[in-house]
């Protein structure tokens, strides 16, 4: 029997009323994401857009009238200067600073494609990506030039840009800056690479323009919903790195979306949003950039913020009333003093994704900060979001439900849905999924079957169409042919009070096929193998108590604090 | 010792230095220290119990002369020193914390030398007594230069970010400028000294560091608090010490009590910079592990 009606009849879309805009209220209106910048750029123009502040507090800014300016004098200079054809690819790698807006609001409004990467890639994996996209231009902050410098001959780019993390400070700011990055902390590489300095491509691109009598708009008019517009890789924590490609209307119809049942709490020119997730991470750079960015608000970019104390004078400066952030990062504010004793007093909403939120920490952000956290779920594939808890009822341990125009059904392994309230395969189809992976048509083709996109989560639907992550299909361990959801198991053993985090995996087994392991890390010594293994007894199913389990100093984790289950399988790891 | 003119010129220095000193502080971050009111209690006990006392101690144990005995002691009984601000700044322990100290310790040393003096030495001289001038200057070198820094820091964060940056390498400069000159010039007065000399003043301020940390933390201060303590405790006022032994002493036995205070504000430059380096690691890795520590349960 199918069970399509159970999804197909969006139990949940009853919940949008109560959340829904004022009729009166401006949704999106835009046919490119250039246009979107545009316009914002427009009405805010004397609005401050972008401030980075580093830890000790230093501050540099661009009004919404600068970050135009300068990112219209980028896209000429890509254009006119170095002569791209609209569509090519230009890779952007750094940290939170004030070139990134400038840079990547460049590219999309010269026509052309924007690759954000990692900069915490290895060359490996920097070589990896360039080749894959086919990025010809590189804009890198100047951390990385040793990096770049090696990589670079092997692959399609022909032009790198180096900028500075205090890029449009005060002078006398940026020179201290400089020096104490170059001396003190030692952190700026030596190179011999032939590249350009952005503050002077900048002026470059306002030489041509003024002189050729360039208009940025003509770069975009034409570009319609269906041009791609940003390469967002993906597939770090699962295997080969490969690019989904999102088009304008892939993220606009995403901001749409978000802005259809989150609008009316952001008053527009007035928030002030912390940035502290990196902007090449696909959920602050639609969420924390170009949402953020097109509601008039001040976004105050956080370059590194660990530790967490490198956001303290972030928190003192700016009244700071949005921030979005991920698990640990949440944890790790309510870990410290200055935040518990003085919560930013203007916050508004937290918004969190990319990883589970602990219960514990939403209920400790309750009682701290007084506002909630939000969470949300989604993907790189999705622009990124699917699902998110709509703002004043948020409910524990749920993603929320679907956003407006979005699909989701629950499968099984056949691709058939399953009954209300068990669990199955989250998919997909909206206009907010991608339309494929860069240049992979096998790859596309395994993830999206009927237009549908195969998310590789496993979750539960409520009656009222609230969902519920249960785990990721791949982290699956099957004991004996029953499923073990790490999530569960972990959760169970981070019960023990003096467990600080663990990681659940499946190893080989001659008897059961699969069994459990926990790599467990301690926050004080006094608990055995045997104390985890006697906890799990009490609480779990017999086949889902770890067999075997191992302390650990520290899990491996992503650059946004996922911990890599992956890293723990690999055997020439796990022997450690 | 000093030229008057490199005096001066120290002086000077030490005003930009707890400029950018107070360049790096909020008014948050004082509220912050003072929800523990417990931590400035505890620092006060140990400066004046536990030093007076090691410092006495000390002395019998490494059977020092009379005078050495009166300059011992008296270290054991001062304030502590700005040194302890610029010292818990680079240790990354709470500078907020640490100034409040320091003013509180300066203010009570009006009379609580004079009383710990009078109980460990007595008799030896009723003009040991703080000269109330100085202590308001000293007062003055320490926060009004702190709250302008505050100030500036709250009207233009850059510019207080750039004046402490300014702040803490003259304050590098200084301390290096006065271990390397110090030992050069004085190198007579080194080797006519005797070992117990060195001892004791080497001793005086190591044993306060480490009485500082565990009485700071059996009393169940969090590490951070108990490092700053710590620091608060083993650095005294040195150059008041002076001060005071050329107000109250005159001729031979003023050289002969003096070189106690001098000889210590030598040395614990060199281990106070030591254990800055130490506890300077040790609050990074707390940081560090706080970081990616989940909540505390509630």
């Amino acid at each position: 029997m199918s069970h399509d009606q159970v999804y197909d009849a969006a139990p949940w879309s009853a919940h949008y009323a109560e959340a829904h805009r004022e009729p009166e209220a401006r949704l999106v209106n835009a046919a490119s994401l250039p246009e979107l910048l545009s316009q914002a750029g427009e009405q805010w123009a004397d609005k401050v857009a972008f401030t980075t502040c580093m830890p000790n507090g230093m501050a540099g800014r661009l009004t919404y009238r600068q970050v135009e300016d300068k990112s219209d004098a980028f896209a000429v200079w890509l254009r006119a200067g170095l002569k791209l054809e609209p569509g090519t690819r230009v890779a952007v790698q750094m940290p939170n600073c004030l070139t990134l807006p400038v840079v990547a609001f460049g590219v999309l409004k010269a026509g052309c494609v924007l690759v954000n990467v990692n900069p915490l890639y290895t060359r490996r994996e920097m070589e990896h990506q360039f080749n894959d996209s086919g990025a010809e231009v590189l804009i890198i902050a100047n951390l990385f030039a040793d990096k770049a410098q090696d990589v670079v001959p092997n692959t399609p780019v022909r032009t790198v840009v180096l900028t500075h993390m205090a890029q449009w400070f005060p002078p006398v700011v940026k020179s201290v800056l400089h020096l104490v990055m170059k001396y003190w902390n030692r952190v700026l590489p030596k190179h011999s690479m032939d590249a350009l300095d952005i503050e002077s491509v900048i002026n470059e691109g306002r030489k041509l323009r003024d002189s050729q009598n360039i208009k940025v708009e003509d770069y975009w008019q034409s570009l319609k919903r269906d041009d791609m517009a940003v390469l967002q890789y993906t597939g770090g924590t699962t295997g080969v790195s490969k690019g989904a490609v999102l088009t304008h209307g892939n993220l606009l119809s995403n901001l749409e979306q978000v802005d259809t049942l989150t609008g009316r709490h952001i008053a527009s020119g007035e928030e002030c949003i912390l940035t502290a997730l990196p902007m090449y991470h696909i959920f602050a750079f639609t969420v924390n950039l170009l949402a953020f960015y097109y509601s008039g608000a001040h976004n105050v970019l956080v370059p590194s913020p660990r530790p967490i104390k490198n956001c303290q004078r972030a928190f003192d400066n700016y009244p700071i009333s949005w921030i979005s952030g991920v698990n640990t990062l949440y944890n790790a504010l309510l870990n410290e003093e200055w935040f518990t004793v003085y919560p930013p007093p203007n916050m508004k909403v937290a918004l969190a994704g990319g990883t589970a939120l602990h219960k514990a920490v939403a209920e400790r952000w309750m009682s701290v900060v007084g506002k909630p956290i939000s969470e949300g779920y989604g993907l790189t594939e999705t622009s990124p979001v699917v699902c998110f808890n709509l703002i004043g009822t948020e409910r524990p341990d749920s993603i929320g439900v679907p956003a407006p125009n979005t699909q989701v059904r629950l499968v099984d392994d056949e691709g058939q849905t399953v009954p209300l309230g068990e669990p199955g395969e989250l998919v997909v189809k909206g206009p907010q999924v991608m339309t494929g992976y860069w240049n992979r048509p096998e790859e596309t083709d395994k993830s999206i079957k009927d237009g549908w996109f195969y998310t590789g989560d496993v979750a539960v639907m409520e009656a009222d169409g609230h969902f519920r992550i249960v785990d990721r299909k791949k982290d699956m361990v099957l004991v004996s042919g029953f499923n073990v959801y790490p999530n569960e198991v972990e959760d169970c053993i981070a019960r023990l009070p003096q467990v600080q985090e663990s990681a659940v995996i499946g190893i080989p087994d001659e008897q059961t096929g699969e069994a459990v392991k926990a790599f467990v890390v301690l926050r004080e010594e006094g608990l055995s193998a045997q104390d985890v293994i006697a906890h799990c007894r009490k609480e779990l199913a017999a086949y889902k108590v770890p067999k075997k389990v191992e302390f650990r100093d520290d899990l491996p984790k992503t650059p946004v604090g996922k911990v890599l289950r992956k890293e723990l399988r690999d055997p020439s790891q796990t022997k450690a | 010792m000093l030229s008057p003119l490199e005096e001066t010129l120290l002086a000077v220095m030490m005003i930009v230095i707890m400029l950018g000193m107070g360049s790096s502080l909020t008014f948050k971050d004082f509220r912050l220290s003072l929800r523990s009111p417990q931590a400035v209690a505890v620092g006060f006990a140990s400066q004046y119990l536990l030093m007076p006392l090691i410092a006495f101690l000390l002395a019998r144990l490494l059977g020092l002369t009379g005078p050495q005995t009166v300059g011992l002691v008296l270290i054991g009984c001062m304030p502590g020193g700005t040194t302890s601000n610029i010292f818990a700044y680079f240790s990354k322990s709470l500078l907020s914390l640490s100034i409040i100290m320091t003013v509180c310790s300066t203010l009570a040393a009006i009379i609580m030398v004079p009383l710990l003096m009078e109980f460990y030495t007595s008799g030896v001289d009723d003009s040991l007594r703080i000269p109330p001038g100085e202590v308001i200057a000293l007062l003055f070198v320490l926060l009004i230069p702190t709250l302008l820094g505050m100030w500036l820091r709250r009207k233009n964060a850059n510019i207080g970010a750039v004046i402490e940056l300014i702040g803490s390498l003259i304050g590098v400069f200084v301390i290096v400028f006065l271990v390397v000159t110090w030992a050069p010039r004085n190198w007579q007065l080194l080797l006519d000294t005797p070992w117990q000399v060195f001892f004791a003043v080497i001793l005086v301020g190591l044993i306060g560091f480490a009485f500082g940390y565990v009485f700071a933390r059996v009393l169940r201060l969090a590490p951070q608090k108990a490092r700053t303590v710590s620091l608060e405790t083993g650095i005294q006022n040195g150059p008041l010490a002076a001060l005071i032994v050329t107000i109250a002493f005159s001729g031979e036995l003023q050289q002969l009590v003096l070189l106690m205070p001098v000889l210590y504000s030598l040395f614990i430059v060199l281990n106070s910079t030591v254990v800055t380096l130490f506890y300077r690691r040790l609050t990074r890795r707390e940081e560090t592990a706080r970081d990616q520590a989940k909540i505390e349960p509630n």
